[in-house]
């Protein structure tokens, strides 16, 4: 009886969350490909590349807790790169990459009068944002990747700290437990998942409705800003064709965590989950010496698995009612 | 006075309804006192020819949106079809091959369609994700079947004359890829406006659950929007790759959102149930005039874009604005 009660009640967490159980799998996968993946410095290296796409993903799970997206993160990381390495000649490097920020931050202000107090589609703003975006960093470099010169930007994100930890994944740590906490236990984020529960009903009990989903589009900008500064810090490069797909892998890497795109469901762990569903996944394709186009087939496909088996729940649950 | 009133509000909505037009007008004034090269008919060749995989695509991905739903995988699609129709030409022929290239089109639409349905996403967001990773997905396809080379149609042996047609033939100045656009503008148009599975695509989009309970065939609907949009977009790659005479697998990389932003830009609502082929075509003709005027104006291409994204913005704003 307990047995079996146990049984059940694993399978519903399983079903809950599918995309660990995918990581789940891809490691009980590894154990027996008898390659290097167990390693101590492939298990690093995959926290360090899932670093920056998880800093991109954690802004973008407010907006969607909120009940919008964001598309424009990719314009936005390209552009806080190359605009910090271009002021790096004229001031400090760390006033360089605070403006960055505040750059990225100021795009999702604009982004978020457009979405929240215009009340218009935040799918097809944001994705013309990043068509604007992408304008304005081919015109600024001549399309023609720059770098820096100074070793001490390159090191932000190649440089090693407190037990040989990388850099990046202290970042992204640090990242993560603010956001965290941020959407947890303050009354800002708990008013997020009422917004994207339902807006008008937010908006009744006294809830100031725009002003915070307003407020998540910053959120948004100001992390793809510093996501797109340490990638151009990782690849002592900026170039405008950074970021042409990272706007869609990341809403997708969101959404497979578990993020609901209605909104008001979700959080921040199951955004860092999704992300790194994709990494490990790249990283065992890769440990197996699968081909870039086998790759790219088989991820589709674990996307097109994690998202039906969700709608299929979902439906099942529909027509249980 | 009150009269004053009422019709200052008719002008206003009369204003709103046609704001595209309006920009395009504008657009094509500015240019032609600028530049007096815009009117000559090879230009207007040129611009129709700019006009057809992105305006042939639209027209599929229009259903798509007024359904309520949305299409990614189009770009995989449209590298798909190329590789295909292309790598079929040697051995079957040229109009065998144009036939299968369609017909492969629509089924790659009737599949997504069937994993939406069997799945249960009837959301746009589903939809979104769902059609985005079947992109991931047929752009494999492409990429392994011909292991990533492209196929050139200069190295093809036997007869090409028709996709020479549809690449560069013109009947007087009108291109033959612009006729192939109006027939289907045309056809898609009486589709939409008298056919009973036209107005169930309206109605589907414009609400699901209702449109189900008043007895109209929603999953009928959805099945064929999709088919549609597979088809044109086939349509599409073909006029595309006839014109380069190239098919690559990453041909359709990054549609998309062009073909998206076009689709809205015109006027039909992202939200479903409202808008019509006609809107895309002046969605579509704002952005390739603009793209031609720009270029006749001599500005530079990265501003270019930053134009593009910029008009868009404002004109989905500006058209958003009527319904608050």
């Amino acid at each position: 009886m307990n047995t079996k009660y146990m049984g059940k009640r694993l399978y519903r967490i399983a079903m809950q969350q599918k995309a660990f159980l995918a990581i789940i799998i891809m490691f009980i996968v590894m154990l027996f490909s008898g390659t290097n993946f167990y390693s101590k410095y492939n298990l690093v290296e995959l926290l360090r590349s899932s670093s920056i796409l998880a800093i991109l993903g954690f802004g973008v799970t407010i907006t969607i807790i909120c009940g919008g997206c964001d598309l424009s993160i990719g314009g936005i990381m390209c552009l806080s790169g190359i605009s910090t390495i271009m002021m790096m000649d004229y001031m400090p490097m760390w006033i360089a990459i605070f403006i960055s920020v505040l750059i990225g931050a100021f795009i999702g202000f604009i982004n978020g009068f457009f979405v929240v107090h215009q009340k218009t589609e935040p799918f097809i703003i944001t994705l013309g944002m990043w068509l604007l975006l992408k304008g304005i960093c081919q015109e600024i470099t001549g399309a023609v990747p720059i770098s820096s010169s100074n070793m001490k930007f390159m090191m932000i994100a190649n440089g090693k700290w407190l037990w040989h930890i990388p850099n990046l994944i202290i970042i992204m740590l640090i990242v993560f437990v603010l956001m965290h906490i941020l959407m947890r236990y303050t009354q800002f984020g708990r008013n997020c998942y009422a917004i994207g529960g339902d807006y008008d009903v937010a908006a009744y009990s006294g809830i100031r409705v725009v002003w915070i989903k307003w407020m998540a589009f910053v959120i948004s900008g100001a992390t793809a800003a510093l996501g797109g500064i340490l990638l151009s810090s990782k690849l002592n490069s900026g170039s405008s064709v950074f970021g042409d797909t990272t706007a869609l892998i990341v809403n997708c890497a969101v959404v497979v965590g578990g993020t609901s795109f209605a909104g008001g469901i979700g959080g921040i762990p199951q955004s860092a989950i999704g992300v790194l569903v994709f990494t490990v996944l790249d990283n065992c394709m890769n440990m197996l010496r699968l081909g870039g186009y086998v790759q790219q087939a088989l991820k589709g496909l674990v996307i097109l698995a994690i998202i039906c088996f969700d709608c299929y729940s979902r439906k099942r649950k529909r027509e249980d009612v | 006075m009150n009269t004053q009133l009422i019709l200052n509000k008719r002008h206003k909505e009369c204003l709103n309804e046609n704001l595209v037009l309006i920009g395009i007008v504008i657009l094509v004034v500015i240019t032609a006192v600028l530049e007096p090269k815009f009117f000559t008919p090879g230009n207007l060749t040129n611009i129709m020819r700019q006009f057809g995989p992105l305006s042939l695509v639209a027209l599929g991905m229009t259903f798509v949106i007024i359904g309520g739903f949305i299409d990614l995988s189009i770009a995989g699609i449209i590298s798909l079809v190329a590789v295909l129709t292309v790598y079929l030409i040697q051995p079957l022929g040229q109009i065998p091959a144009l036939l299968i290239g369609l017909a492969a089109g629509a089924l790659m639409g009737f599949i997504n369609s069937l994993i939406l349905l069997f799945f249960g996403a009837m959301t746009q967001a589903e939809a979104l994700f769902i059609t985005y990773a079947m992109s991931l997905f047929y752009g494999a396809l492409a990429l392994l079947s011909v292991d990533g080379a492209t196929q050139h149609m200069s190295w093809i042996k036997r007869d090409i004359s028709i996709f020479n047609e549809i690449g560069g033939g013109s009947i007087g100045f009108v291109s033959v890829s612009f006729i192939i656009f109006l027939v289907s503008l045309v056809i898609l148009h009486i589709f939409q406006t008298r056919t009973y599975m036209g107005r169930s695509i309206c109605l589907t989009g414009g609400n699901k659950v209702a449109a189900e309970l008043s007895g109209i065939p929603v999953k009928k609907s959805i099945m064929l929007i999709y088919t549609i949009s597979g088809f044109m977009t086939a349509v599409g790659s073909v006029v595309l790759f006839s014109r380069v005479t190239t098919a690559s697998p990453v041909l359709g990389l990054n549609y998309e959102t062009n073909t998206i932003l076009a689709v809205v830009v015109g006027g039909t609502s992202l939200k479903g149930g409202k808008g019509s082929v006609i809107r895309t075509m002046l969605g579509v003709a704002l952005i390739t005039l603009m793209s031609n005027c720009l270029n006749l104006l001599g500005v530079s291409t990265f501003i270019q874009t930053m134009m593009k994204g910029a008009i868009l913005v404002i004109a989905i704003w500006l058209d958003n604005r009527k319904e608050l």
